[in-house]
């Protein structure tokens, strides 16, 4: 594909560019992560793990690095949530807040290169395989620079940390890097926001690594609202360490194509990690969400739960792989998904994949796909109730039962209302 | 007026007629199967009409017919409801008219909370009425003042329309609702299965402080056993999708003694 060729010059150039300024930075991983993406190209509809999800058609000739500076002014939809509140344009961050509490740092990741070249390098492309992810490698190949959260030993922030990723390139390849480090015994919560971007018709691909030290503990939630006519690519790479705790929630309700790559490799023994999930997709809107916990280690728990409605021509996809290594005993891992289809031209393909190669595990799944319940819809109608409300009741429920798992209660009811107001229209 | 909770005492009747059933024949909508096979049926304002039979005579078929489920359609004869045309009623149309089913099987809604449900439930039959919504305070009170009827705790409110309830919680919860929503006429559809002997008399005692010259009860029950707790005015016998024969409250006790292949026999109806 032309594309591909056209992106890793222009990759190369940066880099050379780079050099000739004497280098700044994590020069070598870029390159291997760009020999990874030119080795793997982008995955066409022919690759099992693309086959519903046609991204790289939307990889159109005219794509380049070059951005112009985003000029879609959005609202902050949680702009009034208590806790630091950081923004970016184009995936980069706008300025450092003032007056963070200690053992919090929050920069840009060329400025914390500068100021501690061994932290990037330990912690920076450590959480994500190049090999397994071409979006992810082009990401990681491209990105120039990119956002920094990390928190030190022993250190609780207890203020919520909210990304407001509210400026996009209206046209053009956005490719956000965000690197959250958890040290040992450290905890923060992260909520990033890609809220309405107006008529953007931007691509990100974006890549975050989190990496949670022994004991420590990151909870994250991702919202995803921008218009019918962005793409978003989001790879996410976990990484524990023992006795660590990791929980997401990904929401995802707007965007036209949106792929969720979501990895996870709980790496030392009593581990906790949370996946969850939630999506509503309609009109010709199309949501992917594929997931990969790797337990390489034995005495982990993994809890996952997705949940989707589609609606009107949409499709919605789930791809659930959980692998228990041959060593990894006295795994539980319990996996969940479900999913509404609202009419008959909306389309969801669900699966889940388990591989495990260790004898001593408790590990299950269920994956459910159907109309909204019938006996349900006339109890609720044999009250009194008006169809459409007693339709918008249980879809609220059923949505619901994603968001009760966040953390944050004004960011659930934020996403209560945004519920409603979305599954209003799609209960008459 | 409240009837006092003692089914002993007369009541005077008004003599409105609440409901008329005329030759209904109901069938399966998916395989067309005839069900009820020219059911008539007319029940007054006050009064409290068991309906009883064996199993497979379409008593349960009866109650999801009254209350609109699509499984059925009903293909002759007629139901007047309080003057309006019942079938021409979508369920929940039904519903705020006054029409009450408490089920057989209650379903369970995860993630409906029980003060979401009602409240929903109770404003839509008050707006249906002229009546202003309930103010939060309100609603609370009646919630609580209706669970204590049948003992149910008023901490449901939290909980998830009959999730993880009992099989007696459960029941206690659809004569709750009927207490809440204060219909015109209520349809019991094998309430008293699945109860033991207290939480009948819980539910039965429930029932009997809801009755009144306003309001009446369709009672349908395979044992007499309910009608020990909740006595009835009359008693119709459903046999093969027809009432076969009614009478006072002493039928359900012969029913009791004889069984139903008598009637079956006297009647000349096929099992």
């Amino acid at each position: 594909m032309q594309i591909e060729q056209k992106l890793l010059n222009e990759i190369n150039a940066r880099l050379e560019r780079q050099d000739a300024n004497g280098g700044n930075g994590w020069a070598s991983t870029r390159r291997l992560a760009a020999g990874a993406f030119k080795d793997m190209g982008l995955p066409t509809r022919r690759s099992e793990a693309y086959k519903y999800t046609p991204v790289a058609k939307r990889f159109t000739d005219n794509l380049t690095l070059e951005n112009e500076a985003g000029t879609v002014q959005a609202t902050r939809a949680l702009e009034q949530l208590d806790g630091i509140h950081l923004s970016t344009t184009n995936g980069l961050l706008d300025s450092v807040p003032a007056h963070l509490p200690s053992g919090l740092t929050i920069s840009s990741l060329v400025d914390a290169y500068q100021g501690n070249r061994v932290f990037v390098n330990d912690h920076l492309s450590r959480a994500f395989v190049a090999e397994r992810d071409a979006f992810s490698s082009l990401a990681a190949a491209a990105a120039e620079d990119g956002i920094l959260i990390h928190v030190a030993a022993n250190t609780a922030v207890d203020q919520t940390i909210v990304i407001h990723h509210d400026n996009v390139s209206s046209s053009g390849l956005v490719q956000p890097r965000l690197l959250v480090v958890a040290d040992k015994g450290a905890s923060v919560q992260i909520i990033e926001h890609f809220g309405h971007a107006g008529a953007s018709s931007a691509f990100e691909n974006r890549i975050a690594e989190m990496m949670v030290a022994d004991g420590g503990s990151i909870d994250h939630v991702l919202i995803f609202e921008r218009s019918e006519e962005a793409t978003f690519v989001n790879g996410l790479h976990v990484y524990q360490e023992g006795s660590s705790h990791y929980a997401t929630n990904t929401i995802t309700l707007g965007g036209g194509m949106v792929r969720n790559n979501l990895h996870f490799l709980p790496d030392g023994e009593e581990c906790e990690t949370h996946l969850n999930g939630l999506y509503i997709a309609r009109g010709s809107q199309h949501i992917d969400n594929h997931t990969f916990v790797d337990h390489a280690k034995p005495n982990c728990e993994s809890n996952e739960l997705f949940k989707g409605i589609v609606a009107d021509t949409a499709t919605g996809v789930f791809n659930g792989k959980i692998l228990v290594r041959q060593d990894s005993q006295k795994i539980n891992a319990y996996q969940s998904s479900k999913s509404i289809l609202l009419d008959r031209s909306a389309s969801i393909y669900a699966k889940p994949e388990l591989e495990i190669y260790a004898d001593d595990v408790r590990c299950s799944h269920g994956a459910t796909t159907g109309e909204l319940d019938e006996d349900a819809l006339f109890y609720l109608r044999a009250r009194g109730i008006p169809a459409e409300k007693a339709r918008l009741l249980l879809l609220e429920a059923f949505a619901r039962d994603v968001v009760d798992l966040i953390k944050e209660g004004s960011v659930r009811d934020y996403l209560y209302a945004r519920l409603h107001a979305i599954l209003e229209a799609h209960a008459s | 007026m409240i009837r006092p909770n003692n089914p002993a005492t007369p009541i005077p009747l008004k003599n409105i007629t609440m409901l008329t059933i005329k030759n209904l024949h109901a069938s399966i909508e998916e395989d067309g199967t005839e069900i009820l096979k020219g059911l008539d049926l007319t029940v007054n304002a006050g009064e409290v009409h068991a309906i009883m039979g064996p199993n497979g005579s379409g008593k349960s078929t009866l109650a999801s017919v009254l209350a609109g489920r699509e499984d059925y359609e009903v293909t002759e004869g007629s139901i007047d409801f309080d003057g309006e045309d019942l079938l021409e009623m979508e369920t929940d149309e039904r519903a705020r008219e006054g029409l009450f089913l408490a089920f057989q099987y209650p379903v369970e809604l995860p993630g409906v909370s029980m003060s979401n449900f009602l409240k929903q439930a109770v404003n839509s039959v008050r707006e249906h009425r002229g009546e202003e919504p309930l103010s939060a305070g309100d609603f609370l009170k009646l919630m609580k003042e209706k669970a204590a009827l049948v003992h149910l705790d008023p901490s449901l409110k939290t909980r998830s329309v009959n999730e993880g309830f009992s099989g007696g919680e459960k029941k206690r919860n659809e004569i709750f609702q009927l207490a809440m929503l204060d219909p015109k006429l209520a349809i019991l559809d094998e309430t008293d299965s699945g109860l033991d002997i207290d939480a009948l008399r819980i539910v039965a005692d429930g029932v009997n402080d809801l009755r009144g010259e306003d309001r009446a009860f369709v009672v349908i029950t395979h044992y007499q056993r309910l009608l020990d707790y909740i006595v009835p005015d009359f008693v119709h016998v459903l046999v093969d999708g027809k009432i076969v024969m009614s009478g006072g409250k002493e039928l359900a006790l012969e029913l009791e003694e004889k069984g139903y292949d008598w009637i079956k026999a006297d009647t000349g109806q096929a099992v």
